[in-house]
């Protein structure tokens, strides 16, 4: 490990002054993530500011009926929480999908959204990676290409967004709240990542210094119904190869709203609008939930190697889509 | 600025950079384990504000003013937390490096009802941040559920009944000692400069950068290494592995592998300076390929001389072939109704133990004579092995070296090999300190060895009844850029999976490749696993060509009773049929098969499969063991052995076989092993020798001493030699009793000891026999696979303990299925590894690992002590292709290639046009 300073944080001005003050700091929250890459040498900040003791450890109704997740607040207590098990079970069960005990005891809201790609080659400093180095080459495109995306990648970048979490928060139209030297803003989630595009070592838009203070989520119809569902290569533990978070509100057998998010497949969170659109207004049977994933994944570029990936992703959104119409026809 | 730790108030500054982990090791609570570094594993649990976290990604600086839990402090008023107990009740462990990391997992629920009613989804994802990788996850389960499974056994019958490990209490407390469980103080660390290139030529290390960093006190380079050339591989006979290895080489031969060491006060300082060593390189061409690495002009990986390396064809890459054959294969394929052909690839996968390799070494002075003595703590599996090749690399007498082994965290035969003591005793005997080296979870994965690959062709024949006309193999395997096991592994591998198969007309052509690539090792089964998923495989494909049941083509052709052994080129001949249970393996399986069908999920294709394998209760050319068995002047018995304990067992079955013997209770007997000052010599924990080799000298010590405690009696008390017995705690005879610590206080007063010692030279040999049986549901759209269920039948002779032995069997089926579906070790074009953690190379976790039904075959053994044969490696040897078999039986599709991941499973499918 590289040497560094450590700054805990007082306040958030504290917070996010000392940190624009270096080019290269960084907010340290439950460092799950972080950490391990201070120690494989993916990142050297020379200064790393605490922000784990600010107070942002509340779950909050907001007057629109919907919620205000502090970025501090602990995976664990996010997944625990009445509110969220009542409310958003697809975000519920996405936390509980990813990472184990130990670690959702450890990592944030924030910290979440903030995560790094685990392709294998961004995280060994000993291989080229456009992402942890910019210019030096992607490995992975003649590589191992089987945790790659889909969708939305570049020439530069084929790395996939590991978070389990923000696929459900994608599909949600969550709201991400940010504070920063030039004042305070909120970024759709959708909006919030980017795709690699030809500057891959940008993972989201947030501006140097500035940090997540929470998240927001939209209230839902009482007649929605979500699920989460996780495709991958051992039963726990694992990222996702695909995985699918959706919310279905169905009335007299027609579609009347519907939202979707696809992880596993691009550099962010994928809101499948084009699946959306396709099926407002469709009958909800598995005809139109296979013609809605066909025409989200018509616009699919895998690798060789992630080829299978298009069909498990179809295959799981049908899936997901027939089952969530079913339970709200029982 | 305190941490509050187990209730007490620990002081000291953390350290910039330092984990929690680290902090609480360093002050002593060594019950919290570093198993991986990333948060992948759980070892290093412990509860912050009570609860769980992995303190290994926890900053030390945050456990200020907040409580820190470990596992040695869970315990309340001298009682021991319910949780440990029930993993003492339920043995929830086997090498119990894990241990305490689940027991806090588990102590962080309201656990004042237990888990019993827990349903199995919650458990599984409760424990997803535990991973064990001895017990299949089933005694751990049981531990969470309060289920009991320790007995308690009377005297003289603790053979056949299921006492507890003698290490368990230590494991679930957090007080066992592990290699590097020891405060040496004034200790040094090393670390390793290791090739970034494939093959190079070091042209030059200029270390003056390095020795300036303040701290370093030892830079190592290949000028400072002996010149000898030796195997990292351990076998009774040297003769077995090429000699192909030199301590730091000027020339490397696979990323990854050791240029330099660097030797200093901390680890960080170690670090710093393996960076500022400037090493020139010439870059050669390299091979990664075994393939290629035969070709015409392929570089050659080792340029040595054949008879004084050992290495068959160097210039060829080509480290061991065989050809050989019985009978006449062509013939026999022209005379068959059907024939199958196919080819089969199994990756390179990895033992995965948690505990990675380490040595301390250090000098100190033999308490006999005096003189000054190298001591190497060390992970091996094979003390004594450690200690004669040490003594061979330094011109050492062997009594100046000692080797111990301490508990080992798993093992697999990942630790029959020297991949760390020499260059710690290096290091030890030029800075005259001591010196300890631990490999990171990294270097496990790019610089330890792992299975050997093969690529294996079966072209196998039979008439419409299922007679076998021929079997033929054509095997390649990858032995990396060493030698280590490649012949043996080679050997074994084309050995008892077809010795298994009367058939009149076999050949193996079989060669063993050099690849600049990581090294290859011995892992469970030896080489069988690779060669029977392939013969297995086939011959269930050769049996539907045939339209018969594939349990049916086997049984046809199956050894039995009174059949030689016949495998190509096999030139050893003590291998025998010690007892056969066999045929009760085959009811089981069958059995199952004819069972009602587990429901599957809508939509999914369910198939039933089986395999069956056979393996040699002992490596060829010898297994030595010694113990010795010593009266106590408390009249308890002190039992020696050589062989090491890494949770196979081992110590809880000598101490049966010498309760038994002696006529006691397992608590009389105190067990000392794997330490080369204990007894005279002992091969080394690998193999499966442990209860038939090691176990057979116990037994014969056992009834030694018997003998001599009786003569004692009637000697010193004046008793009539041929009416004296021992019992528990006494010799009687007619109306007289003599208490042991009598006995021994007349030994004692008439100036000897009562000690007895027995030897086992590992011939002649006898086989054990499993068989598994999987049916599986198969996802036709995105290539998922469930276990719908899982049988295994073994025959394992008498099973001396049947809780240890039902272990092994699901340990062994768990390693194989992560090998099956899975586990890879991938490599990129320049054959470095890339699968450098364990979050990337998925071993099986709770969820990922069924309960297996575990049978046993009622037999005995005529070789082995009691009647017993040996059961930890070949567990795993049928599952992979019981597994593929079920998969074939369910989607029409024959996948050659492991894993099974669902990508491949998804293209299969696709391929074949579902």
């Amino acid at each position: 490990m590289i040497p560094f300073d450590y700054h805990r944080a007082t306040d958030v001005e504290d917070a996010v002054r000392t940190a624009t003050s270096r080019p290269d700091a960084t907010y340290l929250a439950g460092g799950t993530n972080l950490v391990d890459h201070l120690r494989l040498g993916i990142t050297s900040p020379s200064l790393l500011v605490d922000v784990s003791r600010l107070p942002f450890d509340d779950i909050d109704p907001l007057p629109d009926g919907g919620v205000r997740v502090g970025a501090g607040v602990r995976n664990s207590d996010l997944a625990a929480h009445p509110t969220i098990r009542r409310d958003y079970p697809m975000l519920a069960a996405a936390l509980l999908a990813g990472a184990s005990w130990q670690l959702r005891n450890l990592a944030t809201t924030g910290g979440n959204l903030l995560q790094r790609t685990r392709c294998a080659y961004f995280q060994n400093p000993a291989t080229p990676c456009n992402k942890r180095e910019p210019g030096s080459g992607c490995s992975a495109l003649a590589g191992w290409q089987r945790h790659h995306a889909i969708l939305g990648a570049s020439e530069h970048c084929v790395a996939v967004h590991p978070s389990d979490m923000a696929v459900p928060l994608a599909a949600l139209d969550a709201t991400v709240r940010l504070t920063g030297a030039h004042g305070d803003r909120g970024v759709p989630l959708t909006a919030f990542h980017r795709l690699p595009g030809d500057e891959p070592r940008r993972d989201t838009v947030l501006e140097h210094g500035e940090l997540i203070t929470a998240v927001d989520l939209p209230r839902l119809p009482p007649t929605t119904r979500s699920a989460y569902r996780k495709v991958r290569d051992r039963a726990s533990y694992a990222f996702a190869l695909v995985s699918v978070a959706a919310a279905l509100t169905v009335t007299d057998g027609v579609v009347r709203d519907v939202r979707i998010a696809l992880g596993g497949v691009a550099h962010k969170p994928w809101r499948a609008t084009r699946a959306e659109e396709t099926l407002r207004g469709a009958d909800a049977r598995p005809a139109s939930f296979r013609a809605a994933a066909e025409a989200e994944l018509a616009e699919a570029e895998p690798l060789p190697g992630s080829a299978f990936k298009t069909t498990m992703a179809r295959e799981a959104l049908v899936s997901v889509l027939t089952g969530l119409a079913e339970e709200g026809a029982r | 600025m305190t941490v509050e730790v187990n209730g007490r108030s620990l002081d000291g500054p953390t350290r910039p950079g330092q984990c929690l982990r680290t902090y609480l090791r360093e002050r002593g609570l060594l019950g919290v384990r570093k198993g991986c570094d990333a948060g992948d594993c759980g070892a290093c649990t412990v509860h912050v504000d009570g609860v769980p976290v992995h303190s290994c990604v926890f900053p030390a600086f945050r456990a200020v003013g907040r409580r820190v839990t470990t596992i040695e402090g869970l315990a309340r008023d001298g009682h021991p937390h319910p949780v440990q107990r029930r993993f003492l009740d339920a043995q929830g462990f086997q090498c119990g490096f894990c241990t305490p990391g689940f027991v806090m997992t588990a102590a962080g629920l309201d656990t004042a009802a237990g888990l019993a009613g827990t349903p199995p989804e919650e458990l599984r994802r409760l424990f997803k941040g535990n991973l064990c990788r001895c017990t299949g996850y089933r005694a751990i389960e049981d531990a969470l559920r309060g289920v009991r499974h320790v007995e308690h056994p009377q005297a003289g019958t603790a053979v056949g009944r299921s006492p507890g490990a003698p290490a368990g209490p230590g494991i679930v407390t957090g007080t066992a000692r592990y290699t590097l469980d020891l405060d040496v103080p004034g200790l040094l660390h090393m670390k390793l400069l290791r090739s970034p290139h494939a093959h190079a030529r070091v042209l030059a290390i200029d270390t003056h950068e390095a020795l300036r960093v303040p701290g370093v006190r030892l830079v190592l380079t290949h000028k400072d290494a002996p010149p000898r050339l030796y195997s990292s591989a351990l076998h009774e006979s040297v003769d077995d592995d090429p000699a192909d290895t030199r301590l730091l080489d000027d020339v490397v031969r696979h990323v990854g592998q050791r240029v330099a060491a660097v030797v200093a006060d901390t680890v960080s300082a170690a670090e710093e300076g393996c960076r500022r060593l400037a090493v020139t390189y010439e870059v050669l061409p390299a091979v990664t390929d075994p393939e290629a690495a035969t070709a015409p002009g392929a570089p050659v990986v080792h340029d040595k001389d054949p008879v004084t390396s050992r290495i068959a064809r160097p210039r060829d890459n080509v480290v061991a072939e065989l050809h050989a054959g019985v009978g006449d294969v062509d013939a026999g394929l022209r005379s068959a109704d059907a024939v199958y052909e196919n080819t089969f690839h199994t990756r390179r996968v990895q033992h995965a133990s948690l505990e990675t390799h380490g040595a301390i070494g250090w000098l100190d002075a033999d308490p006999a004579t005096g003189a000054e003595r190298l001591v190497i703590r060390s992970s091996t599996q094979a003390p004594f092995l450690t200690r004669r090749a040490l003594c061979a690399l330094f011109d050492l007498p062997p009594d100046r070296v000692r080797v111990v082994t301490a508990l080992l965290g798993g093992g697999f035969g990942g630790k029959q090999e020297m991949l760390v003591e020499d260059v710690v005793a290096l290091a030890v005997l030029r800075s005259r300190a001591p010196v300890s080296l631990e490999f990171t979870r990294a270097e496990q994965f790019t610089a330890a060895t792992t299975r050997h690959p093969f690529t294996v062709t079966v072209t196998a024949g039979a008439r419409h009844d299922g007679t076998l006309t021929a079997l033929k193999l054509h095997v390649v395997a990858d032995t990396g850029a060493y030698g280590n096991h490649g012949p043996g592994v080679l050997l074994h591998g084309c050995g008892e999976s077809v010795a298994l198969y009367r058939c009149p007309n076999k050949r193996t052509d079989a060669r063993s490749v050099y690849t600049h690539t990581v090294p290859s090792g011995a892992f469970r089964g030896y080489g069988l696993g690779q060669v029977t998923f392939a013969v297995e495989s086939a011959l269930d494909e050769l049996a539907r060509r045939l339209r018969l049941d594939p349990l049916t083509l086997r049984e046809r052709n199956l050894i039995r009773p009174g059949d030689d052994l016949v495998a190509p080129g096999d030139t050893e001949h003590d291998l025998h049929l010690g007892g056969y249970g066999l045929d009760q393996c085959l009811r089981v399986v069958r059995a199952a098969g004819s069972s009602p069908a587990e429901p599957a999920p809508p939509g999914w294709l369910v198939g039933d499969g089986a395999a069956v394998a056979m393996i040699a209760t002992i490596p060829p050319r010898g297994h030595l063991a010694d113990a010795a068995l010593t009266l106590l002047p408390d009249g308890t018995f002190a039992l020696a052995v050589g062989t090491a304990e890494f949770g196979n067992g081992t110590t809880t079955v000598h101490r049966q076989i010498a309760a038994t013997a002696l006529g006691t209770t397992v608590d009389r007997v105190t067990v000392h092993q794997s330490d080369t000052a204990l007894v005279g010599h002992d091969t080394g924990a690998f193999g499966s020798t442990g209860t038939v080799v090691a176990g057979a000298a116990v037994l014969r010590a056992a009834r030694a001493l018997v003998d001599t405690l009786l003569d004692a009696a009637a000697t010193f008390h004046a008793l009539d030699r041929a009416r004296c017995r021992l019992t528990d705690g006494a010799v009687v005879c007619a109306g007289d009793r003599v208490p042991l610590e009598g006995l021994h206080a007349a030994a004692l007063a008439a100036g000897t000891s009562l000690t007895a010692t027995g030897h086992s030279r590992g011939t002649p040999r006898s086989v054990s026999f499993n068989a598994h049986w999987f049916r599986v549901a198969v996802n036709p759209d995105t290539g998922e696979i469930r276990i719908l269920r899982s049988v295994h039948a073994a025959d394992a002779g008498t099973v001396v303990n049947p809780l240890q032995c039902r272990g092994q069997v699901e340990g062994g089926v768990a390693q194989a299925l992560g090998a099956t579906r899975s586990e890879e070790i991938r490599l990129d074009p320049t054959g470095a590894v890339t699968t450098t953690a364990l979050r990337g190379y998925r071993i099986p976790t709770f969820a990922d690992t069924p309960r297996t039904e575990v049978h046993f075959a009622v037999t005995t053994d005529d070789l082995g002590p009691f009647g017993a044969k040996s059961m930890s490696e070949s567990p795993f040897v049928p599952v992979a292709p019981a597994f593929a078999n079920a998969v074939r039986d369910a989607t029409g599709v024959r996948f050659t290639t492991l894993p099974l991941t669902p990508d491949r499973v998804w293209s299969g499918l696709r391929d074949q046009g579902r």
